[in-house]
């Protein structure tokens, strides 16, 4: 098969971006995180619709002879207080949330993006580089797989001064410890792509290692590096509220889903909904990450994707003749891919 | 005096005085219910059950750093003098325990001297003679055996050079036993609250040839109603029995109804509520000396009858405090410091304490109780919720009248007071007197020695002050007296402040050994030190403790503020 039999040409993005929207759950995920995304950039215009900030205490709403549980029911719930207010402080919860949703997705982002820059570099000085080079690089990335990562990472943010900003650390920490897989895929995808021969055409006409590493490595090592970082995002956010419920996060009074989380776990009984609201955002943001990253996964899986069109076009073929037609595509879409 | 071990000491108050102590009141009804049900069933015999967050770290009486004797030590340890076993503010009273009497004082309180009861034995039978209770005050000098308090190195004739019995075999001379029932302590100064001192573990007796040294921990020879017969992991696991030769006869301070006392440590301090809640198996023998319920365990239990009435309330003479340091800008200006003053917001502070319960609010740098000298006063009247009127009209005195920028440093850990939860609440409460505070945590492990070191002492941090014994003189004096400021040590004196009015004041005070009597005169002098406002006082913590259904005979003091150990008993 050759690409003229297609229908119609497309870039990989309109592919990708076709292949997702076919699926319900990808779509449900990106409406969830799209919105998530919007309530973070929106936080500080969100809470003053609601008339409220995140670090106005409001003692006058809690029982101060319970140990400051709020006086309202549902943990104070109000028209003034959309979400209740915060034990021991009387903080208004809605508040506190939004803007902990800018640090949970900041960070998420931020530290999957320096997981992937280092992570790529690494693989493809260890592709492209020579012997020693390789042995180093993996070497490394070997150790920084085998860290235990959640222990260095207490350590790190301990350590360094109070004075550095908590977001930028967090994300550096979570980044730098974590770029290991990233690394081997990238590497292990520049080995087999170095031996093709359009690689080896573009090296006889002269361009130079880094020449062929941005031009004719990138595009093609997008996919497999898009995919790893899709499913990297949610477990970055799991890693930004671990770290913020051992209190080595974002420094008060900067609020956080996982710190809130930390200093609610006591209240689950006394204030359920205190609890219940990080958690539930929490849950919410890491399904939603990983079912958008499964579809990115899917999407650009040539296999996937090309059995999907087979599937499509020829819907009562046999399966036997389906599975040939399968091979043949997925070769097909690559190198179309790569040309793209 | 070397303050150098205070700050160490006071720590190990804390810590160590609040594991060993044990004191759980019902608080509802108040002492006296208590004393009347528990009476009425009090039972001999049975397993009384401790659990605790902290161990009872080097169980040695030369080691100890307690407050009035300790509750678990005070089950090993008799000392010459020991606080009244009874609840309430009756309890911050010394008694004598294995002496006649409190102890005579020389015209200037200089010499005391004690008569030993007869018939005082020890767990092997041999009989307490004075030289005992000297050379376990000896064995305390020595470098080995550290973790004291420093009281004994500072008052006593000799004790700045003595290096303890092991070095020093001839002994110190200023502890004089002229018969086997008589001891006499000669002080380098008038010292009217000695009494208080002698509770300490360091009074207790140690018999010569039973010193194990840096291993006597391990077992203790008893002078009181208890024994160990079983000590894990340098205190963390814990097995008391009676012991034989101790006699009520003797002693009217120790009820010591139970024959046997396990003591379980390393506890979280959710888990020891919650057992101490349900109440299961040995569990319902079972009290806390360390633990306090938190504030989301207290929301749960008021609406429990059967559990609230298991809940005992104390008081231990505590301050919490913002600390100024005036050689730091702008603290230096008096109306800065007054501004802050005005414009803390209380309430706030109280509630991220843990709410009413678990805190009182204080305008006064002494604790709330008449023992210390309480004397109320509010100079820089904050109202419930802060004056700020008031503090942005100093703060343009001060040459501030668009407000200030403030850094408050404060301990990183939210394990005590001094943490991120009391620094955000007086982050928002000054923000409306238009001060802004910039939280600067620090590492617990690192938080004494910066801010206790002259060199490295913040302008403006979160402090605390415990009782070593609930006289105003150890509460005033190291943050007061300026011939305490250390410099090259831990230095308590915050402001650094050296008034030789204030130091004359302190000298005059130590000397009155009529406790009332100085009680009024610390009261006083503490009003007076409030006019500057060089702390802002916060709160007084109060403690609120659960225990187990089948705990009977609860008595709580108000000088360490738990429930006596030695006085429960099981039903």
């Amino acid at each position: 098969m050759s690409i003229e039999e297609y229908p119609r040409v497309e870039s990989a993005g309109v592919l990708v971006w076709r292949r997702l929207r076919s699926s319900r759950a990808a779509m449900a995920g990106l409406v969830v995180l799209a919105l998530l995304v919007v309530v973070a950039v929106a936080a500080p215009l969100l809470s003053a619709i609601e008339g409220q900030d995140p670090t106005t205490y409001h003692d006058g709403l809690l029982n101060s002879a319970l140990g400051g549980v709020p006086t309202g029911s549902l943990g104070g719930i109000d028209s003034t207080h959309w979400l209740g207010v915060e034990p021991g402080t009387g903080r208004d919860l809605f508040a506190r949330l939004v803007y902990g949703a800018q640090i949970s997705l900041l960070v998420a982002v931020g530290s999957t993006f320096v997981q992937v820059v280092v992570g790529m570099a690494a693989g493809l000085a260890a592709g492209l580089g020579n012997r020693l080079a390789d042995q180093v690089i993996g070497n490394l990335s070997d150790i920084v797989l085998a860290l235990p990562s959640l222990v260095f990472a207490i350590a790190l943010m301990a350590v360094v001064p109070s004075s550095f900003p908590r977001p930028l650390l967090l994300m550096l920490v979570i980044g730098l410890l974590g770029w290991g897989g990233t690394a081997r895929v990238v590497r292990a995808q520049t080995l087999t792509l170095k031996e093709l021969d359009y690689v080896a055409a573009a090296r006889l006409g002269g361009s130079g290692t880094w020449r062929i590493a941005r031009r004719e490595l990138l595009p093609p090592l997008a996919a497999p590096v898009i995919t790893y970082a899709a499913l990297l995002l949610p477990s970055n956010v799991v890693s930004e509220a671990g770290l913020s419920f051992l209190g080595v996060g974002v420094k008060p009074p900067t609020s956080s889903w996982g710190q809130m989380l930390s200093s609610a776990t006591t209240w689950f009984q006394s204030d359920p909904m205190y609890v219940l609201l990080p958690a539930a955002l929490l849950f919410v943001t890491t399904l939603s990450f990983t079912v958008v990253g499964d579809a990115v996964r899917t999407a650009l899986d040539p296999r996937a994707a090309s059995r999907l069109r087979v599937g499509v076009e020829r819907p009562r073929r046999g399966k036997r003749r389906q599975k040939s037609q399968t091979s043949q595509a997925s070769q097909t879409s690559q190198t179309g891919e790569a040309a793209a | 005096m070397s303050r150098s071990h205070i700050p160490g000491g006071l720590r190990a108050v804390s810590s160590v005085a609040l594991v060993s102590a044990i004191l759980v009141t019902v608080a509802a009804c108040g002492p006296k219910a208590t004393g009347s049900s528990a009476d009425a069933t009090a039972h001999q015999g049975g397993t009384l059950t401790v659990l605790d967050e902290n161990p009872q770290t080097d169980f040695d009486p030369a080691r100890l750093y307690t407050t009035g004797g300790g509750d678990v030590p005070g089950l090993v340890f008799r000392t010459l003098t020991t606080r009244a076993h009874v609840s309430g503010a009756a309890g911050t009273k010394v008694v004598p325990d294995l002496a006649t009497d409190t102890g005579e004082p020389s015209d200037n309180a200089t010499v005391w001297t004690y008569h030993l009861k007869p018939g005082l034995k020890f767990e092997d039978g041999t009989p307490i003679a004075a030289a005992d209770i000297k050379y376990g005050i000896e064995r305390s000098f020595a470098p080995e055996l550290s973790g004291g308090p420093s009281y004994l190195r500072d008052w006593l004739v000799g004790g700045a050079s003595y290096q303890g019995p092991y070095q020093n075999k001839q002994g110190l001379a200023s502890i004089a036993t002229p018969d086997a029932a008589t001891i006499v302590f000669h002080l380098t100064k008038p010292e009217g609250d000695f009494p208080y001192l002698a509770t300490m573990t360091q009074f207790s007796p140690v018999p010569q040839a039973k010193d194990t040294g840096a291993n006597y921990y391990k077992h203790p020879i008893s002078s009181g109603p208890y024994e160990v017969t079983e000590n894990q992991n340098n205190g963390t696991t814990m097995a008391f029995k009676r012991n034989p030769y101790w006699s009520a006869a003797t002693d009217s301070q120790r009820k010591a109804y139970p024959d046997v006392i396990d003591y379980d440590s390393g506890l979280d301090p959710a888990v020891i509520n919650q057992r101490l809640s349900t109440s299961s198996g040995s569990d319902a023998a079972a009290v806390t000396t360390d633990t306090n319920l938190g504030p989301s365990e207290l929301a749960q239990i008021a609406g429990n009858k059967g559990l609230a009435s298991r809940v005992g309330t104390g008081h231990f003479g505590e301050t919490y405090y913002i600390a100024f340091n005036p050689k730091v800008k702008p603290f230096d200006n008096p109306k800065v410091r007054e501004a802050i003053s005005y414009a803390i917001n209380r309430t706030a502070v109280v509630d991220a304490a843990g709410g009413s319960a678990l805190a009182t609010a204080a305008t006064t740098f002494l604790p709330n109780q008449a023992a210390f000298g309480y004397t109320p006063y509010d100079w820089f009247p904050a109202g419930a919720s802060g004056n700020a009127a008031q503090a942005k009209q100093l703060l343009a005195q001060a040459g501030y009248p668009n407000g200030i920028t403030v850094t408050l440093t404060h301990d990183a850990s939210d394990g005590s007071y001094t943490g991120p939860a009391i620094a955000t609440a007086v982050q928002a409460g000054l923000k409306s007197a238009g001060i802004t505070v910039k939280l600067n945590p620090v590492q617990d492990s690192d938080y004494s020695s910066l801010v206790n070191s002259v060199n490295t002492e913040p302008g403006m941090y979160l402090a605390s002050w415990g009782a070593d014994w609930p006289s105003g003189g150890p509460f005033l004096a190291p943050v007061f007296d300026g011939r305490q400021i250390v410099t090259d040590g831990a230095n308590f004196n915050n402001a650094q402040l050296n008034d030789p009015a204030v130091n004359a004041e302190i000298d005059r005070i130590n000397a009155i050994t009529d406790h009332a009597q100085a009680a009024q005169a610390w009261g006083a002098l503490d009003k007076k030190l409030g006019q500057d406002a060089y702390t802002v006082p916060l709160l007084h913590p109060v403690y609120e403790r659960l225990y187990g259904t089948d705990i009977r005979n609860v008595v709580i003091n108000d000088w360490d503020g738990r429930l006596d150990v030695s006085d429960v008993a099981v039903k």
